[in-house]
């Protein structure tokens, strides 16, 4: 059961609605998004359910939810969406809500995603690009699943799909000095 | 010698599938009066009314028999058709052989063609007995009657008004303006309801075609279209209008004080008042059951302030007496009584309230100057959750129906509530959002977003009370979740309901009434606006729930349909009327007892010729008549004769079969 209170102030809608430029009180819950969107079957809370939870300041639930951690971004749903709520926005801004007031939800499966955007970011700040071999490599050291689609990587590299080394860009540098600057930035705003 | 002539139509498919149409008109040919017949696709087109008018020219014909679909459909067409060949209309014979014969024979073809040539052979045998008949006029007074003077009445009667025909516009209450007057904002617009209401009031008392009686209602109606007799009962007031300056002293100094409705009982009147500031008349009245003059004989202050010495203690209800050739009826709706909802508590905690309450705290001129309260402690309440379908939609405790305006006036209030208190938040449990209306959805959707009132679709299961706030449960179905709300202040959406004096005004007027209380239309598409009963017309929410632009659309067109109705001198009416032979009448008055238009009334007339003596007879009013035949039928002495249906052409058609 959930008490609602007074809902003078709703921080998280605010917070929500700052970080995504949508308006999440636009939703009059039609669940086209629900229907539209190619993952909503693996989420607990597909995006409609989302949206009220945002509107009734549930925040905790929203945050321990694994459903934009499970959003491709691919935006089917913000395209088909009667009110055009950007709603790829809103599940991006969860996630970073989440992660900056730290919620970590205990999910193997949102940990191993979360692993996954670690690696894929590290890759980028290392070489300027993703080094596809040592990404599968890292990921399945990291969560503990060495032999996980081992099997396909005979064939794959045969046919060249996976490069064995890296290719360097010309911006790796300058890649680089972004992430520092970033890095400063979100220092400075703490 | 009768020359009859036999038109038989294909209908399209409709007759032609299930009849052998060409047999039948053969068949006709056999009889010998028949001097013509014949077949067409459409006889109701155009070309098929040009052979009937041909052949009628042609044969010298002295009747007419259509054999066709039902006379409902197209019998005033082919009448037509006749009058245009100069041929007394009421020479023609419809044969049914559509709903009689071929759509309710599809199996088989054969008997189907039998029963049409049954009913056409008896519809041959009918025309040969007609006679020529000639409509009616019937005298029309050019007055309207209105009664109920809200919104729909006063826009009725301004609307026949204007049009220059005179208007007696009845209210009960002491003022016009009714339900309407007590809202605060009308949506989706946000107008303030008395300041688009008020004018019109002003306009129906200045008006010179418009006579306002008001406090009094209408106790009968006789009468017949364009010339009913109305008794209105003018209830004493104890104020002489006529010099009475509307001053006020008198409600000022009035000692006693009791709940007052138009407020919904929040804060108190006089026993002497105005229902509220701009009433019209805005003249007072004394409520004799509170008025201890009246009940006491002791008191009186009130005839002591007046300096014009207008109170009168003395002055008796009067009737008095209007001729009118229509009525609209206008007499608005009454509130669902929520007291059935006992898991809800009401009744119990004194911070559950009405809508129409809650419209009357937002109003600026209401019980607490605009600014929503709990009635319990007096404060201003921050959480306040709305529940809609309170009896509507609910079979076991209220109405089945759905009562049309709440899910837009609930928008309102949430919008309204966060116009009056800043920091308030509005919950509202639904079971759908109902906003079918020019700019309602968008209205909504305003509630929603800029107002950001949280929607929770369910029907709340209990409230509580938890210290000061009211626990509202309830599931939200978007989330399937239970959830709980800690309100201030709970507002219910109660049901729109017929008023309760509404079955016993229709049984007095004469039309017919739906099983909640609501008026009957004649035609629920096709004639909205009339009731069965001609010249008697339906405005607004005595007819089914409806939002002011609904009511005021229904209201002109009432005004439309009386207008129409007294366009011409007199009215013109089918003459299939009962006479009664005076000769053969015994006086029974079994006639007088079976005529569901109260058409029949007695007369005396003398024993014999040139006798002193006198015995009664019946005697028919043509104007009321409507030809349904029940007084022929209980007639012992055969002395009724039923123009259209008379004994010759009936028993024609029974030796015709």
């Amino acid at each position: 059961m959930i008490t609602l209170g007074l809902l003078e102030k709703n921080t998280f809608l605010e917070a929500v609605n700052k970080k995504s430029g949508a308006n999440v009180l636009e939703c009059y819950q039609c669940g086209k998004c629900v229907s539209t969107c190619p993952v909503s079957s693996y989420m607990d809370f597909p995006p409609r359910e989302i949206m009220q939870m945002i509107k009734l300041g549930l925040k905790e639930e929203s945050y321990m939810a694994n459903s934009m951690w499970f959003c491709l971004t691919c935006s089917a749903c913000s395209g088909r969406c009667p009110r055009e709520i950007d709603i790829p926005a809103v599940m991006e801004a969860i996630r970073h809500l989440a992660i900056e007031e730290n919620y970590r939800s205990e999910n193997k499966k949102v940990k191993d995603i979360r692993k996954f955007h670690d690696i894929f970011l590290d890759m980028i700040k290392r070489y300027g690009r993703n080094y596809e071999l040592r990404m599968m490599a890292e990921f399945n050291i990291r969560t503990r699943n060495l032999f996980k689609d081992m099997h396909l990587a005979p064939k794959a590299l045969l046919k060249g799909k996976i490069p064995i080394g890296h290719e360097s860009t010309k911006s790796a540098k300058a890649i680089q000095r972004m992430f520092k600057l970033a890095g400063k930035l979100e220092k400075e705003k703490r | 010698m009768a020359r009859v002539g036999v038109f038989v139509c294909y209908c399209g498919a409709n007759i032609a599938d299930f009849i052998d149409v060409p047999a039948v008109v053969e068949e006709a040919k056999k009889i010998k009066e028949v001097k013509i017949s014949v077949l067409y696709k459409y006889m109701c087109s155009d070309p098929g009314q040009g052979m009937i008018r041909d052949a009628i020219v042609q044969n010298r014909l002295t009747s007419v028999v259509v054999a066709a679909c039902s006379p409902r459909m197209h019998e005033k067409t082919f009448r037509k058709a006749l009058s245009d060949a100069g041929m007394n209309p009421y020479m023609l014979e419809v044969a049914n052989i559509r709903e009689h014969s071929s759509w309710v024979h599809q199996k088989d073809k054969k008997a189907a063609t039998e029963k049409a040539n049954d009913l056409i052979r008896m519809a041959i045998a009918k025309s040969i007995a007609n006679e020529q008949l000639h409509e009616i006029s019937v005298p029309v007074t050019k007055r309207a009657l209105v009664i109920g003077g809200g919104i729909a009445g006063i826009q009725a009667a301004l609307d026949i008004a204007d049009a220059r025909i005179p208007v007696t516009l009845v209210e009960k209450s002491p003022s016009i303006g009714g339900r309407m007057a007590q809202l605060d904002e009308t949506f989706p617009t946000l107008d303030c309801s008395q300041c688009i209401l008020t004018p019109k009031m002003v306009d129906v008392a200045s008006h010179p075609y418009i006579e306002l009686i008001p406090y009094s209602e209408v106790i009968e109606l006789d009468g017949y279209v364009g010339n009913y007799k109305a008794k209105i009962k003018k209830k004493a007031s104890y104020v002489d209008f006529s010099s009475c300056t509307g001053c006020g002293a008198c409600t000022q100094k009035c000692p006693v004080k009791v709940p007052n409705e138009f407020n919904m009982n929040i804060d108190k009147r006089k026993a002497i008042y105005t229902p509220f500031p701009q009433a019209v008349p805005n003249k007072p009245v004394i409520d004799a059951t509170h008025c201890t003059m009246l009940l006491k004989g002791k008191c009186g202050i009130c005839a002591k302030v007046c300096e014009k010495g207008s109170i009168n203690f003395k002055m008796v209800d009067e009737v008095i007496e209007r001729e009118v050739g229509a009525v609209v009826i206008a007499t608005g709706y009454d509130l669902w009584d929520p007291k059935p909802y006992e898991e809800y508590g009401v009744g119990r905690y004194k911070d559950i309230i009405t809508s129409l309450e809650f419209e009357r705290m937002v109003s600026a001129s209401g019980p607490t100057n605009g600014v929503p309260i709990r009635p319990s402690d007096g404060k201003v309440p921050k959480n306040v959750v709305f529940i809609k379908c309170i009896g509507s939609r609910d079979e076991a405790k209220g109405i089945e129906y759905c009562s049309k305006i709440c899910c837009m006036y609930t928008a309102k209030h949430a919008i309204l509530l966060h116009h009056k208190v800043h920091d308030s938040h509005a919950y509202i449990f639904y079971m759908d959002i109902r906003a079918a209306g020019k700019g309602y959805e968008e209205f909504v959707k305003r509630a929603q977003v800029e107002t950001a009132a949280t929607y929770l679709r369910g029907r709340v299961s209990k409230i509580y009370k938890k210290g000061d706030k009211l626990m509202v449960r309830g599931e939200d179905a978007q989330i399937g979740q239970v959830v709980e709300v800690e309100a201030d202040l709970v507002v219910l959406a109660t049901a729109v309901i017929a008023p309760k004096d509404n079955p016993s005004l229709a049984r007095l007027l004469g039309v017919s009434y739906d099983k909640y209380g609501y008026m009957s239309e004649a035609h629920p598409k096709l004639r909205p606006v009339e009731t069965a009963k001609a010249g008697i017309f339906l405005a607004g929410c005595t007819q089914a729930p409806k939002d002011i632009p609904d009511t005021v659309a229904q209201a002109s067109a009432c005004a439309a349909k009386v207008c129409g109705l007294f366009a011409g001198d007199t009215l013109k009416k089918d003459p299939m009327v009962s006479t009664i032979n005076n000769e053969f009448c015994s006086g029974c008055q079994n006639c007088v007892k079976v005529c569901p238009y109260q058409a029949i009334v007695t007369e005396e007339i003398p024993l014999g010729h040139g006798s002193k003596e006198l015995r009664t007879v019946a005697k028919i009013n043509e104007g009321v008549c409507q030809g349904c035949g029940s007084c022929v039928a209980i007639c012992r002495s055969m002395a009724i004769n039923l123009a259209g249906f008379t004994d010759p052409q009936i028993i024609n058609e029974i030796v015709a079969i």
